[in-house]
């Protein structure tokens, strides 16, 4: 059995595929019709094989809920790595990105928390 | 400061007060990402960090969640698929990242990546080819 895909719930699949890809810089991989959504999933441009993460459309009332109160306490839903934290987080946020928690070293993590404008708080860090 | 930012705080405080000595571990993490070709030795890592072996071993799994050992192994099986993604032999990768045996070498691939680095070199290769796996010699014709 292996991990093969993971989610994020967003707000709106289209604003969120502009995002994670024009922004993040991850590549769409799969996109399959499922009625009023879509199967939606984005990977890494350096494991294109790798990982697929899933922009999961909120059609489940609860999960709004959820979504509000991570974001709300500026808890991440999720955590991305990152070879270099600091350029990253010059990078985004000269493409306009707000940032809930500038770059902080914590360990031998280097880490930095950014709003992924369809409702959540995501995290990226950088192993020292 | 939001929830998390304080938890984060907090963390830092309670876990990571002592910033030297992360710096330290941090050191012998370097040293291994710098000399993983070599056989190196968990003294000579943890004469880097300027920390005796015993202290080195528990700090490293403390900070970083793995031995120094399984680390190292992971460091030069990253190295080792980039290198068969070139298509490099696997003789030459095995003893270019460091390992001095094929046999544990294949071992350690095929337990942390699922595949044989044979299977993952042959596939990195079919690659190049058309998607439908027809090779450029059926397109000419």
């Amino acid at each position: 059995m292996k991990i093969k895909t993971t989610s994020v719930m967003v707000d709106d699949q289209s604003k969120a595929l502009a995002f994670y890809t024009n922004t993040l810089g991850f590549v769409k991989k799969t996109e399959i019709p499922l009625g009023e959504h879509r199967w939606l999933t984005v990977v890494s441009k350096e494991e294109q094989d790798g990982v697929e993460l899933l922009l999961e459309p909120m059609g489940f009332a609860p999960a709004r809920t959820y979504q509000k109160a991570l974001f709300e306490a500026g808890i991440p839903l999720t955590s991305f790595q990152v070879e270099d934290l600091d350029a990253e987080y010059e990078r985004l946020t000269a493409l306009g990105v707000v940032f809930s928690l500038t770059p902080t070293t914590m360990g031998v993590v280097r880490l930095a928390v950014l709003e992924d404008t369809c409702g959540n708080h995501i995290q990226i860090a950088q192993i020292l | 400061m939001n929830f998390y930012a304080h938890q984060v705080a907090q963390l830092r405080e309670q876990l990571y007060a002592r910033e030297h000595l992360t710096r330290q571990v941090m050191r012998g993490k370097a040293f291994m990402d710098r000399h993983f070709p070599e056989p190196i030795t968990l003294a000579a890592v943890a004469d880097e960090a300027c920390l005796s072996k015993f202290h080195f071993l528990r700090l490293f799994k403390t900070f970083y969640g793995v031995t120094p050992r399984q680390y190292l192994t992971s460091v030069r099986i990253k190295h080792a698929q980039a290198l068969l993604r070139a298509q490099t032999s696997v003789t030459e990768t095995c003893f270019a990242v460091g390992f001095n045996s094929v046999t544990s070498f294949a071992g350690l691939f095929k337990t942390m990546t699922g595949t044989t680095p044979t299977a993952y070199r042959k596939k990195q290769s079919s690659r190049g080819k058309n998607r439908m796996g027809f090779g450029p010699s059926r397109r000419t014709r």
